[in-house]
């Protein structure tokens, strides 16, 4: 039981690190919470439910989805939060208000046009459960492990491997000396858009896969929880939020199974958050050791 | 030109945002501006509209819900005015969205007794909003029928307050009887959503089966967003080994409770309720759902021309499949319709006509009467899931189960 449930737990932390990578991503550079990220998570899941309805390929229905996505947060960057960012004196809490009119209008949007009720995504996987012994494997986390894996290894090759990658890593370090050595901030900026909603739209579908249903307010848990896992990780840093998404999933999953119900999940991300960062209030991995 | 660019998307994206703000949160009949002096006793013989007040969840966590409690109440209308209305008068629908939130529904409430003229009011939430409300419908003596809201609070405001559907403890009892005595099930777990429906329902189920020999032997409860329960089933195939699960939770829920545990290899039956009493628990969960019993007040084998005629209806109308939530949000109109045919518009009237009511046939079944409680006292339907469709399995008529 306890390998199945350590299983478990593994499977629900790569969720959440994919769903917070997107917001981790956009903190990394603009320094604002982006709860409009769970908006892309809603749109995304659409978008590839509607693609995959229509193609009939999972991986077109990936691609494309995160694609238009990404495009649709550099829009929303371009005409709406840098407009707000370049305002003299602005307070930090008009981005964070901004990015939670943009989360509630989308929900709001999505269930005016497609209608609030659960549609079943409807992907049937080319494998079945797998038993060894007493632990099962579903399909879909088979699948979720693949994408993780391809997503992560894909986000640290642009960051590591190419210049826009330094750009984007100087940038996050210190934006105005990135500036003066001539990094274009405005191309930084939309790929931390593109790479943040397209990850929080690849976390949607696997969300609407996984469960193998989909609904316009599937974000509104992903629009705090990942608060949690941005801040646990060092705010702005990529792997200590997969490290924060598996603590959190690890623990979730173990304290409701061996303490029970006595705190609902969701209540146990935020009293984790809290332990930790009383202890260590820099986060898991604080931003200064790099990415 | 940018300049120009910008301005024109502001603009745009401001317009946008208006006509969703004004979609979402007023009401989305707004009621006509104040009427002369049309009282709401008006004599029968007028040929004013009788106008009747309606909320219903349409946005938020139950929306879904919203969405088809609100078509169903629009389908009673359309169809009672398309048979030239009550004694010759039409209805005339005032409805509002509470999102699920209770503030949003005291608002509700104090429009619809002091400005929007309406005789009489059905609620097509849930218990959180109808048991608010329900007070002030009462302080205004204005007849309120909760169509599918299930707390014993609902009622319990006063006099003036009904409810169509029987009480959770009706259903938590005819549950125990489903679990303990129909499938003689001696180790039960449950599965609750930790709000008013869940609590209410797993806990007569859990006086019902603990006095007839049943032992609960896990009870887990869970947010109302939650869909992630491979922890709690695992714990539950590892450790606890029940021979019945009973889960008092919605759609969402049920459809990964049903998929995860068959996963899982959780062999056990499940034992679900009203709540689960939709279309896309089936859609969604698809043969994973074969075998699941749940009690509720839809016969969807019955004979009835109510039932038939409902659910063909709906179906014409709006192109998908009707559930529990509408079938009850139709009675609820229904009734009101009869007995303002009977006893015209006068609060007091209306209020005794309602409580007089025997043997009226319905979609959620024959309605017997209103219990002193003023909850209606109807047989409980047990349905079975069987080839992707609810069909009937048993229906309990005893009067001490049925009866608070």
């Amino acid at each position: 039981m306890l390998l199945q449930q350590i299983i478990n737990g593994f499977m629900i932390g790569c969720v959440y690190a994919l769903t917070a990578m997107g917001g981790t991503l956009i903190y990394g550079i603009l320094r604002i919470l982006d709860i409009a990220n769970a908006a892309a998570y809603v749109v995304g899941a659409y978008l590839g439910w509607v693609i995959y309805a229509t193609t009939g390929n999972l991986a077109v229905a990936f691609f494309l989805s995160m694609a238009l996505t990404g495009a649709i947060g550099v829009l929303i960057q371009k005409f709406i939060y840098t407009p707000i960012l370049n305002k003299p004196n602005i307070i930090p809490i008009v981005p964070l208000i901004t990015s939670v009119g943009i989360f509630i209008f989308t929900g709001d949007f999505i269930r005016l046009l497609v209608g609030p009720e659960i549609k079943d995504f409807g992907v049937i996987l080319p494998f079945s459960v797998i038993k060894l012994g007493r632990i099962v494997i579903n399909p879909e986390w088979i699948l979720i492990i693949i994408m993780t894996a391809i997503l992560l290894s894909l986000l640290w090759f642009v960051l590591n491997k190419t210049k826009l990658g330094l750009a984007w890593r100087a940038t996050a370090g210190d934006s105005e000396i990135a500036e003066t050595m001539g990094v274009n901030i405005q191309k930084v900026m939309a790929l931390s858009y593109i790479m943040g909603y397209g990850f929080a739209s690849a976390a949607g579908m696997m969300i609407g896969v996984l469960y193998s249903s989909i609904y316009p307010t599937m974000g509104d848990i992903p629009s705090y929880k990942m608060l949690a896992i941005i801040v646990l990780g060092g705010l702005g840093n990529p792997i200590g939020t997969i490290a924060a998404g598996l603590v959190i999933g690890l623990s979730e999953t173990l304290i409701s199974a061996y303490v029970g119900s006595v705190i609902p999940r969701d209540a146990i991300a935020f009293l984790v958050l809290i332990t930790i960062l009383l202890v260590k209030p820099t986060g898991l991995i604080s931003r200064k050791n790099s990415i | 030109m940018k300049k120009g660019l910008k301005v024109w998307l502001l603009v745009s994206l401001v317009i946008i945002l208006g006509i969703s703000m004004f979609g979402c949160s007023q009401p989305a009949e707004t009621p006509a501006a104040e009427e002369p002096s049309s009282e709401p006793a008006a004599p029968a013989e007028s040929s004013e509209p009788i106008r009747i007040g309606f909320f219903a969840p349409v946005t938020g966590a139950a929306a879904s819900d919203g969405k088809s409690a609100t078509q169903s109440a629009e389908l009673a209308v359309k169809l009672i005015n398309d048979g030239g209305g009550i004694n010759g008068r039409p209805v005339e629908l005032v409805k509002y969205d509470d999102g699920l939130d209770t503030k949003q529904a005291v608002n509700i409430a104090q429009k619809l007794t002091t400005k929007d003229n309406v005789v009489a009011v059905v609620s097509g939430s849930y218990s959180g909003p109808t048991r608010v409300a329900a007070p002030i419908f009462q302080e205004a003596g204005m007849p309120m029928l909760s169509a599918y809201a299930i707390h014993p609070d609902v009622t319990g405001s006063g006099d003036f307050v009904f409810s169509q559907s029987f009480s959770g403890s009706v259903q938590g009892r005819a549950g125990g009887v489903v679990a303990v005595d129909m499938l003689g099930a001696k180790r039960i777990s449950i599965l609750a959503v930790d709000i008013d429906f869940g609590k209410t329902l797993s806990e007569a189920f859990t006086a019902y089966a603990e006095a007839n020999g049943a032992e609960i032997v896990s009870m887990d409860t869970f947010g109302m967003p939650e869909t992630e329960f491979s922890p709690v089933l695992t714990k539950i195939k590892e450790t606890v080994k029940p021979d019945l699960l009973y889960i008092a939770c919605y759609p969402s829920h049920g459809t990964e409770i049903a998929r995860q545990s068959k996963r899982l290899g959780l062999d056990v039956q499940i034992l679900g309720t009203e709540g689960i009493d939709s279309y896309q628990f089936l859609e969604v969960a698809k043969e994973d759902a074969e075998g699941v019993i749940i009690t509720t007040n839809m016969n969807r084998d019955s004979e009835s021309d109510a039932v038939k005629n409902y659910i063909a209806g709906y179906k014409a109308a709006y192109n998908m499949q009707p559930d529990m939530v509408g079938a009850s949000t139709y009675d609820a109109f229904e009734t009101l319709f009869k007995v303002i045919a009977e006893v015209g518009t006068d609060p007091v009237a209306m209020r005794d006509a309602i409580k007089g009511l025997k043997d009226f046939e319905t979609v959620t079944g024959r309605l017997i009467e209103y219990a002193p409680s003023r909850v209606a006292v109807k047989p409980v339907q047990i349905q079975i899931v069987k080839d992707g469709e609810f069909h009937y399995y048993n229906e309990i008529t005893d009067d001490a189960i049925i009866r608070d």
